[in-house]
């Protein structure tokens, strides 16, 4: 094997084009996974809660949302998104946009379930208790649930997180240049060392991941 | 009776306002020509190592569009498959990426007079393949959402096809031996041999099973901004630019010489 493909090309791997074009490469891959990873989780907390608080037709219609986006493929809601927005609604948004709302829904919803099991894990003992000390359903939720169910929630958290990083390399589909795509321009460049070049990346997936996996677990364990 | 007037009187008002949207005039005030070209098939449209930007002979038309309107370019990459969409979703003003015209697509898109022509060849290793008789006994690697696929069907009915994302992708696979021969455009497949750091394996057998006329695509019903590129083209041919652009990928001194068979303005 000829790693020198991957020393020649380095720069265009992390960053793209970028200072003399758009930002690309691992860089628009870590970009994007943060800014997705936050809004999945305010998405996730809001509905989770939201599913735990709420009963009848809200709490219907609420499934039915959630189920809807963990029901389609995130390359499908990109593509969608992405193509048929413009035309159907004229609202026309730009590729890394399309790819951060999609992966936030997405990943908002399935994290919506694990919130919501995390906070049902906890006895109906606990709500009684406080509603008996005269606290609201609101006061329970904030301060004698959520403190107990956050760190069970952790796992589920950084398993959405891990697979929402992996998830962004579909942004190919729509041309938007993060790491994957970049490796695939570079890859049929030279046609002759895919192997070197999706090692490195997947190399890469993997360092993101688990750093991201040993930053949440000790500040997790900070907390406890 | 009120309702569907005022129904159709939306629709009227809708109407006119599609009607009134031009995108010529809409791309001198964005400042901005939007075009969509290949980022993995040279000569046409690649990522160039040293610059890390697309160039290519699409992307050299591109440019010259975009100086004509005095505004900046901006190139998307694309493959095969999304150039339509780029273009109804209006996500892109030009498609410059190896476009061959044919009527199907003309009824989604516009296209511009060709600026190129091709005829569709195979790449396959040495003595696998000699003539079109043996196309409908192998297994065959094409792009998704090219022309090439489309003829090889109506055409070759009984062969293998395997469709593929772009054709390095293809490539590969005839490398590791999924396919036993690839089918695309002459020049493209020049160029890929060309490039290839194991060129001596291949070969492009000599011959063509249909004749292609390479286009721009446009937006459908973008009659001024597809009258533009006409004439743009035109001149271009007219003030030896066309010749030069074409040299520059396809002239003697380069890796892919190829003789110039087509001029725009050729019947």
């Amino acid at each position: 094997m000829d790693f020198t493909v991957i020393a020649n090309n380095f720069s265009y791997f992390m960053v793209g084009a970028w200072p003399n074009g758009p930002l690309g490469g691992a860089a628009l891959t870590v970009i994007l996974s943060v800014i997705s990873a936050i809004a999945a989780a305010v998405i996730g907390f809001i509905l989770g809660i939201a599913l735990a608080m709420t009963r009848g037709a809200w709490h219907t219609g609420l499934l039915l949302f959630l189920g809807f986006f963990r029901a389609i493929p995130v390359i499908m809601l990109i593509f969608w998104m992405y193509f048929l927005l413009p035309i159907l609604l004229d609202i026309n948004v730009p590729g890394t946009g399309t790819v951060v709302v999609a992966l936030s829904l997405i990943g908002g919803s399935y994290l919506a379930h694990s919130v919501h099991a995390g906070i049902r894990s906890l006895s109906v003992g606990q709500w009684q208790a406080g509603a008996a000390l005269g606290l609201t359903r609101r006061q329970v939720l904030w301060s004698i649930i959520l403190p107990q169910a956050l760190p069970i929630m952790v796992p589920s958290f950084i398993n959405q997180w891990v697979s929402l990083i992996k998830d962004t390399s579909l942004a190919y589909v729509i041309g938007v240049g993060e790491l994957s795509f970049v490796a695939t321009q570079v890859s049929n460049r030279e046609m002759v060392f895919p192997t070197e070049i999706f090692l490195f990346v997947a190399l890469l997936y993997f360092a993101f991941c688990s750093l991201l996996e040993f930053g949440a677990n000790r500040l997790a364990l900070r907390y406890r | 009776m009120k309702k569907l007037r005022i129904a159709s009187l939306l629709t009227l008002a809708l109407l006119s306002t599609l009607a009134h949207a031009d995108r010529l005039d809409d791309i001198k005030k964005a400042g901005v020509l939007r075009v969509a070209a290949f980022d993995s098939n040279p000569p046409f449209g690649f990522v160039d190592a040293q610059s890390k930007q697309i160039t290519g002979l699409d992307v050299d038309y591109a440019k010259e569009l975009a100086a004509k309107l005095k505004v900046k370019l901006e190139l998307v990459p694309t493959n095969p498959a999304n150039r339509i969409p780029l273009l109804t979703a209006n996500k892109v003003d030009i498609v410059l990426a190896n476009f061959t015209i044919t009527e199907e697509r003309a009824k989604q898109v516009n296209f511009s007079i060709p600026y190129f022509a091709s005829g569709q060849q195979f790449i396959a290793k040495k003595g696998t393949l000699t003539s079109p008789d043996q196309i409908g006994k192998l297994r065959i690697g094409v792009d998704k959402g090219t022309t090439n696929e489309i003829v090889l069907r109506e055409k070759f009915p009984t062969a293998t096809l395997v469709a593929y994302d772009d054709t390095p992708f293809a490539f590969t696979a005839l490398r590791n031996g999924n396919v036993q021969a690839v089918t695309q455009d002459g020049p493209k497949l020049i160029a890929l041999l060309a490039n290839a750091p194991d060129k001596d394996k291949y070969e492009i057998p000599p011959f063509s099973v249909s004749d292609d006329l390479i286009g721009a695509g446009i937006a459908k019903g973008e009659t001024r901004l597809t009258e533009f590129v006409n004439q743009t083209l035109r001149e271009l041919e007219s003030s030896g630019k066309a010749q030069k652009i074409y040299d520059a990928w396809f002239g003697p001194a380069t890796k892919t010489p190829l003789k110039r068979i087509f001029k725009i303005g050729d019947k």
